[in-house]
């Protein structure tokens, strides 16, 4: 290596590693907690070490059922057993109260009969291989559940229950939301963008700067107008009623259409200035040279000008797929309960239901499908290939 | 030069890494915001600052156990005094997210039956009721059975985003007398029943997270009729808004004082709790906001009760007893699946 | 000729309706309403009265600022030596380019949810240092792609005449390099205090009430107390914006586009 290139090295080794610290470990902690599955190993240890060298048909012998009723004891009240309980029950309901019960009554050896006195389920040997499941310290359960699959007792993957089965659905939402800002906000802004591009040098630079505006201005101050905007008594009902276009307020807030209002008008700069810069950078002698071989204008923009401006269009449209495919805050706040997103999800078992395998396993899920469809859109459009490279 | 400037960056950074969590803090309490704790900052934390000499600290959350949770799992307690519902409080304790109480520094003497827990000091009754704005609505429903009819009372209806409350309120909307509610919600049946009841009626639901979040909606004509805390209800009507106090549409329970685990002020904490249950500083209070504590000599004193007609402990017999054992045995499950619900 | 006017009128609705709504916040602020409906019932400065009275949202303003220097500060630093790495290395090299995009392509929710569990990891949530240094990482690419842009115009011959006048290479690039380039590092600078003065989703994730940014101050507002304090905090944090937007332009317009 030359002098000169390991200089370059040492000059982005700060940034790059920044970013690997910063950002590409913590995806990693992120999809590693996706399949995690420490709360057994951590609140009852033996437990699951004897559990681990079961060999998992019927139930386990004496010393399995001692330690588990001991450990159970010792950790009542603490942290742990809370974690484990809630661990277990988000995998089968009615073990937070079995735990707690098995927790507080006074036990006497041989415990493979005391357990199942305290609760019969201690008797099945499902509560069992359930519980060895947990003991492995991985689990594919988050995963399985964020697609609405479930691990049976005997270990099969089964489907979920209707009524608990919401993820496929929510995922779908989620993909048709995003598919229709990017081509609501892709033919809102071409007209716009070629109009721009070809508007006369002041007037250019004045509809350049009104577009960045909106993209300088946070997003929370732009859902906050909308989400004034839109209220049963708020400026445009007040319009729409004033210009007699209805007799009654319109239901727009909560609603999806308020969704995707929202979103196309956060989203149109991306559009815009892509579509932007690609256009003037097509030759205006262009024009007249289709002319001068007949060609009429329409013919001239359909066979010369939108293949050449398309780059810019599938620039444009793979950047506001990946960002409405992430979008939070808007739906969360505009959109009604059928219009939320995967991110509403991620965000509610973050901060909310406190279960960090199901936010991890749903983000991993929109982070695969997002890159799918995009690496889907790259590999059939040959010129976003180009573009992209 | 660069190299300087990339040390002294340096520095601030780790210096703003140490200087984050600080250990020694001031007090922090957490409520759930809105008048009772605008009025309760004034009488109960800064009283308590003013006699201690500690400084007291409150900030407002919407009863979520997460944060607490996770903050005590990474041992970094920023909160010390937390304001909770009750099975929650005792369902935290269980899960160790709370301190046992010291019933040493706090006297467990003074407070109504059903007062105090382990892990808990009631601190205040708490309702939820019916209402809606007669100036635009001359004419609402009365009952929740009403409220159900859509055909009558059409509009949006509000309800806050918890399966406590909101089944309960399904099942008297579909006849379940008051009395048999837990009964018939104890059993899968019961439970398909309440759903099927607030399916009838989801695409009107607006759902509420925060206490502030029913009176904007109403206020600003976005829902019609809204089940909201009965507290904030009763302060906007006395102060003009044209809302009724359907008495018998009530469902009500008890707040409590905790102290988070591993919290570094709990000795302070417990003070701070037995202060707040006073009756001298609660009867100061009890001037500015209906208060319904759970401290018996201001609970019953008759001079209060008089002054504070909005007080739920003045309609405990016409509302619905929330039932703390119920959500502590079923409350997990059916969040579980009233939140699949909700998302479908 | 009528496609002309057409496209133009078009162009019109749409700046109309990209500009509208960020309007229609202005009156509102300078309500004495409590509610926020129009018609409003008069005039006052309550709210901007309440915003530069109230802890919170002083608070909220102070980390806004703190983190957003300190962002732009490294951000800058961290994204210019890279810029003139890769341009030292001649071709943009795949690796490092591919990693210093990344910010820009995982959707924010993701890189917020996996900070939030590994910052948990380290002590890093609820701390202002944890705020800056994901906001820093956000801000990394827009320096990065500026000042490498601004570097296509540079001329390398230069740099050997410098190193042969026995100039050592901090000097070189103090020197010769970055007055070339300022306006870059500038714009650079300021697109990452924006971006983070902006920032919301990672905020929402890792900082605790204490770290409370400005927009995540606003979510809270309109979330859970409902105030109209947040229209004055929304007409506030647009005038940072367009402040923002017109020393950009100043330093970079023309050459951006």
């Amino acid at each position: 290596m030359t002098r000169t290139k390991a200089l370059a090295v040492a000059l982005m080794a700060p940034a790059v590693v920044v970013v690997i610290l910063v950002l590409v470990v913590p995806l990693l902690v992120g999809f590693a907690t996706a399949v995690r599955d420490p709360e057994l190993r951590v609140a009852l240890p033996r437990t699951a070490e004897l559990l681990r060298a079961w060999d998992g048909r019927g139930v386990p012998e004496e010393p399995v059922f001692a330690a588990l009723a001991q450990e159970v004891r010792a950790a009542e009240g603490a942290q742990a057993l809370g974690a484990l309980s809630r661990r277990l029950n988000f995998e089968r309901s009615g073990m937070r109260g079995l735990l707690l019960r098995t927790a507080r009554a006074e036990l006497v050896a041989p415990y493979s009969m005391a357990l199942p006195a305290v609760d019969a389920r201690w008797g099945e040997p499902a509560t069992w291989t359930m519980l060895r499941r947990a003991s492995l310290g991985v689990t594919p359960l988050y995963l399985l559940r964020s697609v609405d699959l479930d691990v049976a007792a005997d270990g099969s993957v089964v489907a979920q229950p209707e009524e608990e089965a919401v993820f496929v659905k929510l995922f779908r939402r989620t993909l048709v939301i995003a598919l229709e800002v990017t081509i609501t906000t892709l033919l809102v802004a071409y007209p716009a963008a070629y109009a721009m591009a070809r508007l006369p040098g002041a007037w250019a630079r004045l509809a350049t700067v009104l577009v960045l505006v909106p993209f300088w201005v946070s997003i929370m101050v732009r859902t906050t107008a909308w989400f004034i905007l839109l209220q049963r008594e708020g400026p445009v009902n007040a319009l729409l009623l004033a210009l007699q276009v209805v007799d009654h307020p319109l239901q727009l807030i909560f609603t999806r259409v308020a969704v995707i209002l929202a979103m196309v008008h956060v989203l149109l700069p991306f559009a815009i200035l892509p579509m932007l810069g690609v256009m003037k950078r097509i030759d205006p002698r262009l024009a007249r040279a289709s002319a001068s071989l007949g060609a009429t204008q329409w013919q001239h923009f359909l066979r010369v000008y939108l293949p050449l401006s398309l780059p810019g269009v599938g620039a444009g449209g793979l950047m506001i797929f990946m960002l409405a495919m992430g979008f939070y805050i808007t739906p969360a706040l505009v959109g009604g309960t059928g219009d939320q997103m995967v991110s509403t999800f991620i965000t509610e078992y973050t901060t909310a239901t406190l279960n960090w395998g199901m936010a991890a396993a749903l983000a991993v899920l929109l982070l695969a499908m997002t890159a799918a469809v995009v690496g889907l859109a790259v590999l059939l459009v040959p010129r976003l290939r180009a573009r992209t490279a | 030069m660069f190299a300087r400037r990339l040390l002294c960056s340096a520095l601030i950074a780790t210096g703003l890494a140490a200087a984050a969590p600080a250990d020694a803090r001031d007090l922090m309490v957490v409520g759930f915001g809105g008048g009772f704790q605008d009025n309760a900052r004034k009488h109960l934390f800064q009283g308590y600052a003013r006699a201690s000499g500690a400084a007291v600290k409150d900030d407002v959350y919407n009863g979520e156990m997460a944060k607490i949770v996770s903050m005590v799992k990474a041992r970094d307690v920023t909160w010390d005094v937390v304001m909770v519902e009750a099975p929650e409080l005792v369902r935290g304790c269980e899960d160790g997210t709370f301190e046992k109480l010291n019933w040493n520094v706090i006297d467990r003497n003074k407070f109504v039956g059903g007062g105090t827990v382990a892990c808990g000091a009631g601190a205040v009754g708490w309702g939820v009721t019916l209402f809606y704005d007669q100036k635009r609505i001359a004419d609402g429903p009365k009952s929740y059975a009403e409220l159900w009819d859509t055909k009558k009372f059409p509009g949006k209806r509000s309800f806050r985003y918890t399966p406590k409350t909101t089944l309960e309120i399904a099942l008297m909307a579909d006849g379940v007398p008051f009395h048999d509610v837990y009964k018939v919600l104890a059993t899968k049946a019961g439970q398909d029943r309440a759903f099927t009841a607030l399916d009838r009626i989801k695409g009107d639901i607006v759902w509420w997270r925060s206490g502030a979040q029913p009176l904007q909606f109403v206020a600003s004509g976005e829902v019609a009729y809204a089940v909201g805390f009965v507290g904030r209800t009763a302060r906007a009507a006395g102060e003009g808004a044209a809302y009724p106090l359907l008495w018998p549409t009530l469902l009500y329970s008890f707040d409590y004082w905790a102290v988070v685990k591993g919290s570094p002020n709990t000795a302070e904490a417990m003070k701070l709790i037995n202060y707040m249950t006073e009756p001298a500083p609660l009867l100061a209070l009890a001037q500015d906001w209906a208060v319904s504590p759970a401290t018996k000599a201001v609970a019953d004193d008759p001079a209060v009760r008089a002054r504070n007609p909005g007080m739920v402990a003045n309609h405990a017999e016409v509302g619905l007893s929330i039932s703390t054992e119920f959500w502590v045995e079923y409350g997990e499950d059916l969040e579980k699946r009233f939140n699949a619900w909700a998302a479908r | 000729m009528i496609g002309v006017v057409l496209t133009r009128a078009w162009l019109g609705l749409v700046l109309l309706f990209l500009i509208a709504p960020l309007l229609v916040v202005v009156p509102l602020s300078f309500s004495s309403g409590e509610v926020l409906t129009l018609p409003m019932p008069g005039f006052s400065l309550r709210w901007y009265e309440d915003f530069f009275t109230s802890g919170r949202w002083l608070v909220a303003t102070r980390n806004s600022f703190v983190v957003g220097l300190h962002t732009a500060a490294f951000a800058t630093l961290l994204g210019t030596l890279a810029a003139f790495g890769m341009f030292l290395w001649g071709r943009v090299p795949r690796l490092p380019a591919g990693l210093l995009s990344l910010p820009l392509v995982v959707p924010s929710v993701i890189a917020g949810v996996a900070m939030y569990f590994a910052f948990a990891l380290v002590g890093l949530t609820n701390t202002l240092a944890g705020l800056i240094l994901a906001h820093t990482v956000l801000a990394l690419p827009y320096v990065v792609v500026t000042v490498l842009a601004s570097l296509q115009g540079f001329d390398r011959t230069q740099l050997r005449a410098a190193t042969s006048l026995g100039a050592p290479f901090p000097v070189v690039l103090r020197r010769v390099v970055l007055p070339q380039i300022a306006p870059a590092v500038a714009a650079g600078g300021l697109f990452a205090f924006a971006t983070s003065f902006d920032e919301l989703i990672v905020a929402l994730f890792i900082a605790g009430p204490e770290q409370f940014t400005l927009p995540r101050q606003m979510l809270a507002g309109l979330r859970e107390f409902l105030s109209p304090t947040i229209t004055a905090a929304a007409v506030l944090l647009t005038l940072v914006s367009l402040l923002l937007l017109a020393l950009h332009q100043a330093v970079w317009g023309r050459k951006g586009h």
